[in-house]
């Protein structure tokens, strides 16, 4: 997959980030409320450019464990308000798991749901994956209504299994197969405590 | 039983050996080959596990591995217990608890038992002399235990034992060559003392 690769839907495009994108990434990564859920720390600009300069080398999937993260672009004004990543994280099941951040000013509009959506269709379809999950914090409310909107499953709820700086932490995770992908799926709202 | 002379760095040993009410739970002897063979060998006990059906060779090197571990020193330890039934002395399975985490004080449970003796409580009897351990010894913070989907039974005792089904996973990985679908239970120290002291 060596072409340049760009996703588009009604409102948005999704391309691999560019050096110019620097400002506008360091504009949300750092923020406290989008650095919380996080993998990646950084507590400031010099950190936020070295993780941007990771992100902009994910650029295909040619091999397990590689990652392709994509700009999410409003197509309207050409404004950069986040960005999604799908790793390619088993080759045998053909897994993989998508991350995703959005700018706090862009949300509640339904860009992210159209995002996930479009990585999602990028997996089962063009990469041909079996399983799609994503990980969130459990008190990730708009992660977690988002992956719920898509009609992904909560299959595992795990609490206090880690500490994370110095709390204990819980994590929710969801993932959808592709036949499920395929039958095109109804919003899933699971009981918050109950594992699908 | 001999007592092996543990190593100086040791954390957490059992009290061997460790009695229940009909078992006794104790570190793995070279002469438990046999009794080992009689249920590992088996297709039915395979079926769920993730290991496939060992032949005789196979279990006398696990066993020989087995017989040194029984003590937690360092991650990724495993406590591998011998189950017998007190009654007759026959060994009827096994107990084995692994220390997944120190910074997270987290370890994983897990248990295999000849069909003969399935049915009558003795994974949960033989479970919980080791939960306790696990908490009120090493000091763990969470325990959890996995199974195939498929494996009722071994479902039914971890929610015997209190423990949560914390997660369902469907066509996450393969094993031995299909989809495999795995059930994730976990109990708190918390919720393991609560139970403990009604």
């Amino acid at each position: 997959m060596k072409t340049e690769l760009t996703l588009k839907t009604d409102r948005l495009v999704l391309r691999l980030l560019q050096r110019s994108d620097l400002d506008a990434v360091l504009g949300y990564y750092a923020l406290p409320e989008v650095q919380r859920y996080l993998d990646w720390k950084a507590r400031d600009r010099f950190e936020a450019k070295a993780a941007f300069e990771a992100m902009r080398k994910q650029t295909r999937l040619t091999r397990p464990g590689d990652i392709i993260t994509f700009a999410i672009v409003r197509r309207v004004d050409d404004t950069l308000m986040g960005h999604v990543s799908l790793r390619w994280t088993d080759a045998t099941a053909a897994q993989g798991e998508i991350r995703f951040a959005m700018s706090p000013t862009y949300r509640r509009q339904g860009y992210g749901t159209e995002a996930v959506r479009a990585m999602l269709d990028f997996g089962f379809t063009q990469h041909r994956l079996h399983r799609i999950f994503a990980v969130t914090a459990g008190g990730n409310m708009p992660s977690i209504g988002l992956l719920q909107n898509l009609g992904m499953r909560l299959e595992a709820h795990y609490r206090e299994h880690a500490l994370f700086m110095g709390e204990w932490d819980e994590e929710m995770h969801f993932a959808m197969l592709e036949q499920e992908w395929r039958r095109g799926v109804m919003p899933y709202r699971a009981v918050r405590n109950k594992v699908a | 039983m001999t007592q092996v002379p543990l190593p100086l760095t040791v954390q957490f040993v059992p009290a061997y050996p460790l009695l229940t009410a009909r078992l006794c739970l104790r570190p793995f002897t070279r002469a438990d080959v046999d009794a080992v063979y009689s249920y590992r060998s088996r297709d039915d006990v395979a079926l769920y596990l993730l290991d496939e059906t060992m032949n005789h060779e196979q279990c006398a090197e696990a066993v020989r591995m087995r017989t040194s571990q029984f003590a937690f020193t360092s991650e990724g330890d495993k406590i591998f217990v011998a189950v017998e039934r007190r009654e007759d002395g026959r060994l009827i399975g096994e107990l084995a608890l692994i220390w997944r985490s120190v910074a997270d004080q987290q370890a994983e449970i897990g248990f295999i038992f000849h069909p003969d003796a399935h049915g009558k409580g003795y994974a949960t009897e033989g479970a919980t002399a080791l939960l306790d351990f696990a908490f009120a010894t090493a000091g763990m913070h969470r325990v959890y235990a996995r199974c195939d989907a498929r494996n009722g039974a071994s479902a039914a005792v971890m929610e015997r034992l209190g423990m949560r089904r914390e997660a369902h996973l469907r066509e996450h990985t393969q094993v031995k060559g299909r989809w495999d679908e795995e059930l994730v239970y976990a109990i708190l120290d918390r919720e393991w003392a609560e139970r403990r002291s009604r």
